[in-house]
């Protein structure tokens, strides 16, 4: 069997979100219409609940046996359908985890539970995994989340890693910390290309028309575009968006699609020689089968990306969800799950502890795993819209290049 | 009631009478209004409603018959929603009428040309790809048809295309991954249809001179009318809205209504336009079914019962 | 049984004029090792309304279906007034067909169903109206054009798949039980009608049907098969009257056996009574004789004391059963040496017999028929004569 194929099917954090999607969008068209239909929908802002009082919250709870957990596919060490991580927690604390690889997407998780968060209801999860963006800065909003007490947080304290403290989508870490994180830059195959890529301008390369694949995440998108106008997106404005789209108008002839969480595979099988790329679906390309594959941080800069565990309001066990957190960041726990997951660890010491425990150099040594500290200084964020408004501001600039 | 059960009492012989005058036709029918009504009529006005109102998902959507959505989508819009629409249209008709023509020799052949012992096992290897679910099975096709999977290298091996081939990305390869996908919904109610068809009727036009293309042409192919018929409301529906062979097989270029209505409502939350868009789908192709219908016939659905 | 094979044509309208309008030769087919038709040659008169009788799966439709080209034979010839059609297939022989259930178009009108085999033949379009509206009339179904044939009763369905055949004139018909699914009281007059008809168009009719009643009354000629072979052919009369076999004998209609010895060139009963028989269509000599067949109606009943007509066979035998049908009785006998006898009588004077009487039954000397052994070939049940559909 095709490596590629094999791999496609099994892809870690390879959400098929069109598998929810096709399955969703004829009962969620009917659902929403007839759910929310006859007159009006209550937006999720409407919900009461901002002046909770966060230290008598915490002061009431107390600690449960069970704790349950919502991730995204493949995004958990698995040996023999189980986890290793998983079973050293409740080994040491004897909370019993419900582990759940339900999250396909942001967007449809959200879509799913928001009808339950808005009526004050619990959800079923305690821990849910929200990449920063629209979803996050909207739950964060409308007071969906439970804020973190971070004097149960220790290990936070202690581990985490510069590149996930104080994020600017969270300021202070009030409602998230970091699960993994991931960078956007690009990857090419060098079986094609034999030059030097160092560059957004690579992208826009005439030689390479019909063979260029982008994100269909207009996040990513538009972050591409601006870090090639030399603007770092967290502090762009409107009007560096739309200045920004120019460029990918210019260059959208020379793109073969844009893509989903498939855009590896059509590099892999060659649709595409040169594409916006995660760090960590080219590292485990890498390790796969395609040793060609490559990513390069552009001169321009690169976009850095954090997938968040929080805790949602109507959490039945906030307790064990925060005792995970603090479980999960400390070098063992956290090498374990990066050495089998790959993305960029949250916690730099596990390094060490993958190297000399796990004796696994290639993830311990790889710069896509554990980039050095002056990886900071060329990494953005993406920008984080002040309200709904701001949101589609964004998604009418830069839809129309994607949707054509 | 009461007053119908006093009149019964009163003349033994009107129950009859009344029940003749008023059930069948008009009783049975309320099955139908109820299911119109229920899976048609609410979604589409409850759509309708959606796409009326303005506001966004954090303050919340209120009503405001804000009509004038759907010139902003067809008209001031810098997304070409008509495009889509059309090239959706182009994609489902295409693919409607290809998999006519390659469900029906499919369904003649089981239904006629093969030993009955063989004819389950076949139309489960029709069905066997659904076994596979929807979206893995297209993704594969993408490993397929990629221009360094097997079909492109091995046309570039016999120099059959340019360097330059590709499939995917294209529409042929949006349109191939709707047929292959709606391809068991042509073919089932195809074969039911000609299954149907009593032997002696094709022996009676042999009998009256007619030789087989005369045979296939007057009698299997009218009676099967109702087959092509129900095929093509499937697979026309199927695939006019679906958003899943163009994100998967499709390019730059390909972005149809299905996945316009799927990221204005999953990824951009506007409600009102996933909805405009949704109800303008629902009437659009309510029309061409309708039109659809009156040309072929009611006398087809009949026959599908 | 070979010996019971005895063809008769001479008593046929038209038979001496030019080849047969249809010969049978050697004909044979075989389905997965079993013989449906056996080394069947058979000769059709043009102009002949012939029926093939027999019970269920003794190889009449099959006959018929390779007529008609939707069979191969697997061996034998076909000759449709002398030109070998055996392997012609059906869309170009000259031979229409009305099926047993019809199978009239049903996306077509009664007009179109009609005009099918025409519109194929490229037919002028007016002669087509001329034609198709002279054969709705014929068949009385004029003003039934436009009717969908879907909406018709199983009379008119037979009718209107009757005018589809007719219209084309072939030079054979071929009919498969047609009245099958006809009542009792529309079969009736359908037969009148159809023999009407086949005397109007003066076209070759092969009847296939299991009921004896019908083929007897629609049928210049007659052939009763079994096993896929005829057993015996010709005239109805002379095959009611003279059957060939045990089983066409029984097959026709009720029969009284008579176990007899030869002695002296001469015919006993078991009793010791003298027997006079005719040879009927036996062929052998006498010495196979085993048994005289006679009809219940052709005896009759003299009562003890009754002056008992010269009659030239006569036997004494005892009222068991006594059945009264109103117009006729049927009566059983017991027979001295044990046998039985059933006979039918009309009820035309007052009889005084009862049960339990000894009395004399009388029958001529033509009304015996000859007959060998019974066959060893399997007993024909009545479920299989009333079954309609034949293998395969």
């Amino acid at each position: 069997m095709d490596p590629a194929l094999f791999r496609g099917l099994t892809q870690r954090r390879l959400p098929r979100r069109e598998l929810l999607r096709s399955a969703g969008l004829g009962a969620g068209l009917l659902g929403f219409s007839a759910l929310l239909g006859a007159c009006g929908i209550a937006g999720s802002a409407s919900r009461e609940g901002s002046d909770v009082n966060w230290d008598s919250f915490w002061a009431q709870q107390r600690k449960t046996g069970v704790l349950n957990f919502a991730n995204w596919p493949l995004y958990i060490d698995t040996e023999h359908g189980r986890s290793q991580s998983l079973a050293l927690f409740t080994k040491a604390t004897g909370i019993k985890v419900n582990y759940e690889a339900v999250i396909q997407n942001n967007e449809p998780f959200y879509a799913t539970i928001e009808p339950q968060l808005a009526a004050g209801e619990s959800t079923g999860y305690d821990l849910a995994v929200f990449t920063n963006g629209w979803n996050l800065t909207q739950l964060i909003d409308s007071n969906f989340l439970v804020e973190l007490d971070h004097s149960k947080l220790p290990n936070f304290q202690r581990y985490a890693s510069d590149l996930v403290r104080n994020p600017n989508y969270d300021p202070g870490n009030k409602h998230s910390v970091t699960w993994q994180t991931g960078f956007t830059g690009i990857a090419y195959n060098t079986k094609y290309i034999d030059r030097e890529i160092t560059s957004f301008d690579d992208l826009a390369d005439p030689a390479f028309s019909g063979h260029v694949g982008m994100m269909n995440d207009n996040v990513e998108l538009g972050c591409a575009a601006l870090l090639h106008m030399g603007v770092n997106p967290e502090v762009s404005t409107p009007k560096d968006w739309q200045e920004s789209t120019k460029w990918l108008k210019k260059q959208r002839r020379l793109v073969s699609g844009y893509y989903d969480q498939s855009y590896i595979q059509h590099l892999e099988n060659g649709d595409t020689w040169i594409t916006q790329a995660w760090s960590g679906d080219v590292f485990q390309a890498n390790q796969s089968g395609y040793p060609h594959l490559k990513f390069v941080v552009p001169k321009e800069g690169q976009i850095v990306w954090h997938d968040n565990m929080v805790i949602l309001r109507g959490a039945q066990n906030p307790v064990s969800a925060l005792e995970w957190m603090n479980f999960y960041y400390t070098p063992k726990i956290a090498g374990i799950v990066e050495n089998w997951v790959n993305y960029v660890c949250p916690v730099p010491e596990a390094q060490r502890y993958i190297m000399d425990v796990l004796k696994d150099p290639t993830v311990a040594n790889s710069p896509l795993v554990f980039p050095s500290a002056s990886i900071d200084a060329v990494s953005h964020g993406y920008y984080v819209y002040k309200d709904y408004d701001e949101y589609q501001q964004w998604n009418d600039t830069y839809n129309p290049i994607i949707e054509s | 009631m009461t007053t119908i059960q006093a009149r019964i009492a009163k003349e033994p012989g009107s129950l009859r009478r009344w029940v003749s005058r008023h059930s069948p036709p008009y009783w049975l029918s309320l099955v139908g209004v109820g299911w119109m009504v229920l899976f048609f009529l609410i979604p589409l006005i409850s759509g309708l409603i959606v796409s009326l109102e303005t506001g966004n998902p954090v303050k919340g959507y209120t009503l405001t018959w804000n009509w004038h959505i759907y010139s902003q989508i067809f008209v001031h819009s810098d997304i070409p929603y008509t495009t889509f629409f059309i090239r959706s249209l182009i994609y489902g008709g295409s693919a409607t009428i290809l998999c006519i023509l390659i469900a029906y020799p499919m369904a003649y052949y089981i239904a006629f040309r093969v030993s009955p012992r063989w004819k389950n096992s076949l139309l489960l290897l029709v069905l066997i790809s659904f076994f596979i679910s929807f979206v893995i099975r297209t993704d594969m096709w993408a490993f397929v048809l990629a221009d360094q999977g097997i079909v492109v290298t091995t046309l570039r091996h016999l120099h059959l295309v340019s360097a330059n081939f590709h499939i995917l990305g294209t529409a042929g390869a949006v349109i191939g991954g709707d047929v292959y996908n709606n391809l068991a919904f042509m073919v089932l109610p195809i074969y039911v249809a000609l299954e149907r068809i009593d032997v002696r009727i094709l022996e009676a036009a042999r009998d009256l001179y007619a030789n087989s293309r005369q045979t296939f042409l007057k009698t299997v192919l009218p009676l099967s009318r109702a087959g092509i018929f129900a095929g093509v409301l499937l697979v026309f529906i199927s695939t006019v809205g679906d958003p899943v062979n163009s994100a998967l097989l499709g390019g730059a270029n390909t972005y149809t209504i299905g996945q316009a209505i799927q990221d204005a409502y999953l990824n951009n939350q506007q409600f009102n336009v996933a909805a405009a868009l949704s109800t303008m789908l629902m009437l659009m192709l309510g029309v061409i079914m309708f039109i659809y219908a009156r040309i072929f016939g009611t006398e087809n659905i009949e026959n599908l019962v | 049984m070979a010996a019971a094979h005895r063809e008769e044509g001479s008593s046929v309208r038209k038979s001496g004029e030019g080849a047969a309008a249809v010969r049978l030769e050697h004909l044979t087919k075989e389905f997965e090792g079993s013989l449906a038709v056996d080394d069947l040659s058979l000769e059709l008169a043009a102009g002949e309304f012939f029926a093939l009788l027999g019970p269920s799966g003794c190889g009449k439709t099959t006959t018929l279906r390779m007529l008609g080209g939707f069979e191969k034979p697997t061996s034998g010839k076909i000759y449709l007034g002398g030109e070998d059609i055996t392997w012609t297939p059906s869309y170009k022989r000259d031979i229409n067909t009305v099926f047993q259930s019809y199978a009239l178009f049903p996306h077509l009108n009664v007009f179109e169903n009609v005009a099918f085999g025409l519109r194929r033949k490229n037919v002028d379009k007016s002669e087509i109206g001329r034609l198709v509206e002279e054969h709705l009339e014929l068949l009385g179904l004029s003003g039934f054009g436009r009717r969908p044939s879907t909406q018709l009763s199983g009379g008119q369905q037979q009718r209107v798949a009757l005018a589809r055949a007719l219209v084309n004139r072939p030079r054979v018909l071929l009919l498969d039980e047609p009245m099958g699914a006809l009542d009792a009281k529309i079969r009736k007059t359908m037969q009148v009608e159809l023999k009407r008809i086949q005397r109007e168009v003066g076209i070759t009719f092969l009847y296939v049907t299991h009921d004896q009643d019908e083929a007897m009354a629609l049928g210049d000629r007659l052939a009763v098969m079994r096993a896929g072979r005829y057993e015996d052919l010709g005239a109805p009369q002379r095959v009611y009257d003279q059957p060939a076999t045990q089983f066409v004998a029984e097959f026709l209609g009720a029969c009284n056996l008579l176990p007899v010895t030869l002695d002296h060139g001469e015919l006993r009963l078991p009793d010791g009574s003298l027997v006079v028989a005719r040879p009927g269509t036996m062929e052998s000599t006498p010495q196979l004789v085993a048994q005289v067949g006679v009809r219940p109606e052709k005896m009759s009943i003299h009562a003890e004391g009754d002056e008992v007509v010269s009659r030239s066979n006569r036997l004494v035998a005892t009222v068991t059963t006594i059945t009264y049908l109103g117009a006729s009785s049927e009566y059983e006998f017991e027979t001295a040496w044990g046998g039985h006898l059933h006979v039918v009588a009309q009820n035309i004077d007052d009889r005084h017999i009862r049960l339990g009487d000894r009395v004399t039954v009388t029958w001529g000397e033509t009304h015996g028929f000859w007959l060998p052994a019974p066959s060893d070939v399997a007993e024909v049940t009545s479920a299989d004569v009333i079954m309609d559909d034949e293998a395969p």
